[in-house]
């Protein structure tokens, strides 16, 4: 994990602390008018995706995850968080990935730099 | 019979000798995640927890690698040789307004639509209940398996089921159907399936998206729309799109319909612009349907629900254009995934 002062982020949303993520868990983060997002940390590396599955209703942070994908609970989709790739069905709209920065403990992103 | 139990639960229901899991429970009223129903979405999955099945397709496309290292499996894929215990998650909300059930049925009229594609109708003697939008799976004489298609009509009490199939080079079960069943000749049908079934409590604009024999159940959610009780300012949009002029149908079937050219816009598209004859004779939009939408004008995304049935890469095209260009939220688009 690189933290960096140099970073752009201006416009760029602060999300959480890294510290508030749990090795290998996904953190919710609701954002006003729009669809949360969610934060995990994989081998202690950050990375934000969208929260809702791209199939159903679901949020991720309440999949599985292991080997760096993470599982819908509704209907085992998966995903692989580091790339937002779907490799499982039902599912098969990649997920949105957003370049998390970090500034000290703070992640943030900019929100309209999101890719799918 | 067997008997199934759901771990951690009081729920249990029989399956009927050569039903599926999947089948079972929903006839049983149980709301089991599903979409397909012949292996391909990957909807269904389950765990089996204890007690024997037999798996139809081993290599279902519907389960990933990943799923099988864990030791899932697709409801609609197994049929079970005796007691169960499974452990499946049911889906949020009421289960389905109708139970599939197993019915037998009479060729009654066949009618073309395209050059390849046929209007079947058949009678049974129970009234024929489904929302528009669903489908049944058919069951035709000496063809092993069953094939899923939608209905174009409407629900109905005189027991009609009509459906639009598109002949299939090579196909077993099409070449039973064009070339082997003649009026009076009985198939089974066991229905009504789908989730992407019309709501019609909507009061938001109708866009309607189909292709080949997608008409089939686009024609019958139109058809439900023209029918119920709503204001002037809801409006339909049809869009059909096909590979060359020869392949554009269901303008004739929406002209029936009292809202044609006034609420109701029927909207055709030829994909294949090669020179060749009968291209030259196409007069109307040319292009694949997302991308005749996105030069379209006359469509309210945010307040439209949108209906989708045809090929999986025209369905695909549509759904990422939809959601990637006008951000339209997943519930608002609804199609049953047979790929």
């Amino acid at each position: 994990m690189s933290a960096s002062n140099s970073v752009d982020i201006q416009d760029a949303i602060r999300l959480c602390q890294v510290t508030d993520v749990a090795e290998g868990n996904g953190l919710q983060i609701n954002l006003p008018e729009r669809p949360p997002l969610a934060v995990f940390k994989i081998e202690g590396q950050i990375f934000v995706t969208d929260d809702t599955c791209t199939h159903g209703q679901a949020s991720l942070c309440e999949g599985e995850i292991e080997d760096g994908v993470v599982e819908c609970p509704f209907h085992q989709g998966a995903f692989e968080i580091a790339t937002g790739k779907a490799i499982s069905a039902p599912c098969s709209v990649h997920l949105k990935t957003y370049q998390p920065i970090l500034v000290g403990e703070d992640v943030f992103v900019h929100l309209d730099k999101g890719s799918s | 019979m067997a008997r199934i139990a759901i771990v951690d639960s009081d729920l249990s229901f029989n399956s009927e000798p050569d039903d599926t899991l999947l089948r079972a429970g929903l006839r049983a009223n149980l709301n089991f995640p599903y979409e397909c129903n012949v292996g391909s979405c990957g909807t269904c999955k389950f765990e089996l927890v204890s007690g024997e099945i037999k798996v139809l397709s081993e290599t279902a496309p519907g389960l990933s690698d990943r799923d099988r290292k864990k030791g899932r499996q697709l409801a609609c894929q197994c049929i079970p040789m005796g007691e169960c215990v499974i452990k499946i998650r049911q889906e949020e909300g009421p289960p389905a307004e109708f139970c599939p059930a197993r019915l037998k049925a009479k060729l009654i009229k066949v009618t073309d639509v395209t050059h390849d594609i046929r209007e079947f109708q058949f009678q049974a003697v129970s009234p024929a209940t489904f929302i528009p939008g669903q489908y049944a799976m058919l069951q035709l004489p000496g063809v092993s398996g069953e094939r899923a298609y939608s209905m174009s009509n409407l629900p109905n009490d005189d027991g009609v089921w009509s459906f639009m199939i598109r002949r299939v080079p090579q196909g077993v079960g099409t070449q039973v159907l064009f070339d082997g069943l003649t009026l009076g000749d009985e198939i089974g049908i066991d229905g009504p399936f789908g989730k992407a079934y019309y709501r019609s409590e909507s009061e938001r604009d109708l866009v309607c998206i189909a292709g080949g024999s997608g008409l089939a159940p686009m024609l019958s959610i139109a058809r439900a729309w023209s029918n119920k009780p709503k204001g002037n300012q809801e409006r339909l949009t049809f869009f059909y799109g096909g590979r060359e002029s020869r392949d554009i149908c269901g303008e004739t079937m929406l002209q029936q319909l009292p809202e044609f050219n006034q609420q109701l816009q029927f909207i055709p598209s030829v994909s294949n612009t090669g020179s060749g004859e009968a291209m030259n004779s196409w007069k109307g939009r040319t292009g694949f349907i997302h991308e005749v939408m996105h030069g379209f004008e006359g469509l309210d995304y945010a307040n439209s629900d949108f209906y989708i049935a045809g090929p999986p890469v025209m369905t695909q095209s549509v759904m990422d254009f939809l959601r990637e260009s006008h951000a339209v939220p997943q519930e608002r688009i609804y199609f049953d995934r047979f790929f």
